[in-house]
């Protein structure tokens, strides 16, 4: 009966270590070029470990990964466009999720249809629109630009989860508030805001992410150097083809990541929770 | 009442019989001559001409183009019958081109004797399901290859009739005598099938299953055993009735006839040319065989029908089991068929126009009968004490309205206006100052005509096209199979997902597992990478020349593990899996995780219970675990649909630009990009099919969500 347990335990094992073996594969290649001191282009022979062990690409990336630029200031540019634009789709996104999650009138279900289709809606699909509209505003190559258009991708998200959150502060709560005379404004912001402040921190941090690690559609609103964020220097990096300095780009890479995955790692039970628009409640 | 709904029906099938007939009538008498109908006349010729001369002997060694049995021929020899004989038309090879001086009057009967039967399958699918019907009777691909000299017409009817008469005598409660009948019925259509086109013999396999799937439910076991075998061999011998190229030499016959198709498949110069991905079947399914003919076909709806199968198909497998089964394992067989000629799906436009109409039934019947009948849906989310709250509500609602509608709603508007005009880079200038509006207005009442545009567009003014961006868009997307590509991508990456999320949080979940929480840790590490840095981390595996994969094999060899992906850039298969894979690392921990927090919520007496009552390992997980996630699993998979169905990072980060909507959007978009740049027009069309299809999503999404809902309500009760 032992015998038995233990083969099955080795054979469970196994089978874990080939995942986690397919899983650690491309971020092992990404650490071998990034800690490698030998290699100024591409690399040019197949190693799984670096050839000279050294940090000296991190070194270089900390100093100025994009042209001119310092990191400070894309670090900076980073959590400025996605911390705005967090917040912006959170108070605004905020206000709807309550509506629709507490009071009934006519036209909510369209509504809800409406975000929800928004909702699952590539970010692209609203880039041509928003392009032209800041264009009229003369608002194109500002940050506030960026601000707004991350805003937008992460809006739809907003209200869904939060819709989600809000529902499951119980009405009764909000009813007692009432009768002890409190007025709805005071309701909210004493009683149901608090009791759904793990979905909003979910929602805000979902949105920043989108914001923090968004490259490709930020290039069309950006024109100065001075206003790129980390992630779009990456892509630029990725974008100069085979002169790219690769373990610059894997240090890159991994700086730029540790921040994603510390938040993941340390809420990853709440985020599913609220990425499952309420199914687990 | 109920003779009432007979009549409304048998006029309804009568009117759908018209069309059929009046649509290939149509055909017969417009399309121009296609590939292969010559040699199928000559060989219809060469029976007419025995037959004529009453030479029935003949019948033993006469069989132009052996790889295909005699049945179908032998017919289309019949409907020349009426003519006076022509000279044999020339045998040409296989590569030869279509060869229009074909004697007209042999084509026109030839043609007709096809049509014939396209009409019959018409009727038999219009018996089982009208709305079916209708969609097979307008169906373009089948139009096509039903009213040409081809070999399909005939087995795609006796294909039908087979699964026809089989559901019959699953139905029949009479006498013996007569459930007999109709199991030998169709015996004797399977037979003829066989000789009429091998590769319709699916139909057989399917039914098989089927049978076999029920027989193990059953309580007469070795009476209805006995029955298949009668099935089978009456089968075989109706085959061998109906060719009787095969009654001398019959087995070196028979193999010739067979292998020739893997000879055909493997070395024939029009097949390695044409180059088909696997998956070209599919791309046949969302093409429609009117952008290479407009003026034969009324309609050219086969994406859509398509599209609704998708949806349809659950259902159709819980009302008819078989037919989903023969549309499934149809398709799995062209996939694997290495020759990938359009006609082939001919074989499944039945049990497809009967998943359509499921489907159709499903996302528009259904709410719409709801409707007319005022059955009020039921919706637990709205209590019923309080009323109307605008009031309440309309604090809370401005500004989170105004800021929606101005940059979420306003756009969607703007971008369906932008794809009725010319609108690129050039006019931005104009577009800018409203222009978009203001040339839509003009164009809708009627001040400004519709100015067609030569693409790409490059007009630095704006110009009203109408909806003619969408036609040659879509035959675009049809010729190159970019939104099938999308839905097999969406399948398939879910799929993987799926089952190794599932399977991780299984491992997991067992008792004492050594390092339960470093596992969990590490195999939650790809979701919380950022998509496209992930994307560039499998970039960097597998790219050409620089990557891990490339440089490995440049060491070792072929030896190297997974080195037949090296050259993958130059195969769409190859690609596909690269990207699967990459994809699958990005998607599958968000599937664990889901289902690791559904494991947490199965008591264990639940288990407890279910090994007592002597349930093994696989019973535990088919009975007990796996209906208890679904609840939670199921909604996963929904979003990682969505989020694969719009996958955009992965397809730019390795150069796919036209691999899914979203990228092929963008793409078009780019001001600097790599296509015709800036067709801003296009790329706004393109987001707005994409709106289109994504609807149809969200609508399933709602109507799963309410059955998940009342599901899951239904465990806790």
């Amino acid at each position: 009966m032992r015998l038995k347990t233990r083969a099955k335990q080795f054979f469970l094992q196994v089978v874990l270590m080939v995942i986690g073996a397919f899983v650690i594969l491309p971020i092992w290649g990404v650490l071998r070029l990034a800690f490698d001191g030998s290699l100024f282009g591409r690399a040019t022979s197949f190693r799984l470990l670096p050839q000279t062990w050294s940090i000296s690409s991190f070194l270089r990336v900390l100093d100025s990964p994009y042209q001119s630029v310092v990191f400070s200031q894309l670090l900076l540019n980073s959590i400025l466009v996605s911390g705005a634009a967090a917040f912006l789709a959170i108070i605004f996104g905020m206000m709807l999720a309550y509506a629709m999650a507490r009071f009934r009138f006519p036209g909510k279900k369209l509504g809800m249809t409406v975000v929800l289709l928004t909702a699952i809606l590539p970010p692209i699909a609203f880039v041509i629109p928003l392009y032209v509209l800041m264009n009229a505003l003369h608002l194109r190559t500002s940050l506030l630009a960026l601000v707004l258009v991350y805003a937008v991708f992460g809006l739809p998200f907003c209200i869904w989860n939060l819709r989600a959150g809000f529902m499951t502060v119980s009405i009764e709560i909000e009813e007692a508030s009432f009768l002890d005379g409190a007025s709805p404004w005071t309701t909210f912001m004493k009683i149901s805001l608090p009791l759904a402040s793990p979905s909003i921190f979910v929602a805000g941090m979902i949105s920043f992410l989108l914001a923090y690690s968004e490259f490709a559609i930020g290039w069309l609103f950006v024109e100065k150097a001075s206003n790129v964020t980390l992630a779009m220097a990456v892509y630029a990096m990725v974008q100069s083809g085979n002169a790219q300095p690769w373990s610059m780009l894997g240090s890159f890479i991994i700086l730029i990541s540790i921040p994603a995955v510390v938040l993941f790692l340390l809420f990853q039970a709440l985020i599913v929770k609220r990425m499952m628009f309420g199914y687990l409640d | 009442m109920r003779k009432f709904n007979r009549i409304i029906r048998i006029i309804l099938i009568f009117l759908i019989i018209c069309l059929s007939g009046f649509v290939r009538w149509k055909a017969v008498a417009t399309l121009s001559i296609d590939y292969d109908e010559d040699d199928y006349l000559r060989a219809a010729q060469q029976f007419a001409t025995l037959i004529k001369n009453k030479e029935f002997s003949g019948f033993l060694e006469t069989n132009y183009r052996p790889e295909h049995p005699q049945l179908t021929k032998i017919l289309l020899g019949l409907s020349l019958l009426p003519e006076k004989a022509y000279p044999l038309v020339k045998d040409s090879p296989t590569t030869a081109g279509p060869n229009i001086y074909l004697p007209r009057p042999l084509v026109k009967n030839a043609r007709i004797m096809n049509a014939v039967f396209g009409v019959a399958s018409t009727i038999g699918i219009s018996i089982l399901n009208p709305v079916a019907g209708l969609l097979q009777a307008i169906h373009s691909f089948n139009v096509k290859y039903t009213s040409e000299i081809m070999l399909e017409s005939i087995p795609a009817f006796t294909s039908f009739l087979v699964v026809f008469f089989y559901l019959l005598w699953r139905r029949e409660t009479g006498t013996r005598h007569r459930r007999n009948l109709w199991i030998v019925l169709s015996a004797v259509f399977l037979g003829l099938t066989a000789a009429s086109k091998y590769m319709y013999c699916i139909v057989g396999i399917a039914v098989f299953l089927d049978w076999v799937m029920r027989l193990r439910s059953e309580r007469k076991q070795s009476q209805t055993g006995f029955v298949l075998l009668i099935w089978v061999g009456g089968a075989i011998l109706v085959f061998i009735l109906c060719f009787p190229y095969l009654w001398k030499d019959t087995l070196p016959r028979l193999l010739d006839s067979v292998f020739y198709h893997v000879r055909y498949s493997t070395g024939a110069a029009e097949v390695q040319s044409a180059n088909y991905p696997v998956w070209q079947p599919l791309n046949w399914l969302f093409f429609s065989p009117s952008i290479w003919q407009p003026e034969s076909f009324l309609f050219s709806l086969d994406p859509l029908i398509t599209l609704l199968a998708i949806f349809g198909i659950v259902r159709l497998w819980k009302k008819y089991r078989v037919f989903a089964l023969w549309l499934i394992l149809g398709l799995c067989f062209l996939f694997f068929w290495p020759t990938k000629w359009p006609q082939y799906t001919i074989m499944l436009t039945a049990p497809l126009c009967l998943a359509a109409a499921e489907g159709l039934d499903m996302l528009v019947g259904i709410p719409l009968r709801s409707i007319i009948f005022r059955r009020k849906l039921v919706n637990s989310e709205n209590t019923p004490t309080e009323k109307n709250e605008f009031r309440k509500a309309v604090p809370w609602l401005i500004p989170g309205l105004f800021f929606f509608t101005l940059l979420t709603l306003i756009p969607l508007i703007y971008q369906f206006e932008a794809s009725l005009t010319d609108f690129n880079s050039n006019s931005l200038r104009e577009a800018m100052q409203g222009g978009i509006f203001r040339t839509v207005f003009n164009g809708i009442s009627g001040k400004e005509g519709v100015n067609f545009q030569e693409f790409p567009y490059t007009s630095m003014q704006l110009n009203f096209l109408g909806f003619s961006n969408y036609l040659p868009l879509l035959q675009y997307l049809e010729q190159l199979g970019i939104i099938s590509y999308n839905l097999l991508w969406t399948f398939f990456s879910v799929l993987l997902q799926t089952i190794l999320g599932v399977s991780a949080a299984l491992l997991l979940w067992q008792k004492r597992t050594w390092f339960r929480s470093f596992w969990q840790v590490l195999f939650i590490l790809p979701w919380a990478i950022p998509e496209m840095i992930g994307a560039l981390m499998w970039r960097n595996v597998f790219l050409p020349e620089t990557g891990w994969l490339a440089l490995g094999v440049a060491k070792y060899g072929s030896s190297f593990p997974f080195s037949f992906l090296a050259d993958w850039q130059n195969s769409p298969e190859k690609t596909f899996i690269i990207l699967l894979i990459a994809g699958l690392w990005y998607g599958f921990p968000f599937i664990m995780l889901a289902a690791s927090a559904g494991l947490r919520f199965i008591p264990s007496e639940v288990m407890d219970s279910a090994s007592i009552d002597g349930a093994g390992g696989w019973q535990r997980l088919r009975y007990v675990i796996l209906p208890l996630l679904a609840p939670l699993v199921l909604p996963a998979m929904i979003l990682r649909a969505i989020f694969s169905f719009n996958q955009f990072y992965l397809f730019q980060a390795f150069y796919q630009f036209s691999g899914t909507l979203a990228t092929l959007s963008y793409n078009f978009f780019n001001p600097t990009g790599y296509f015709t740049r800036g067709q801003f027009s296009i790329a706004a069309a393109l987001n707005m099919i994409t709106l289109v299809i994504l609807l149809v999503f969200v609508l399933f999404f709602i109507r799963l969500e309410n059955d998940v809902t009342r599901g899951s309500h239904a465990v806790k009760n």
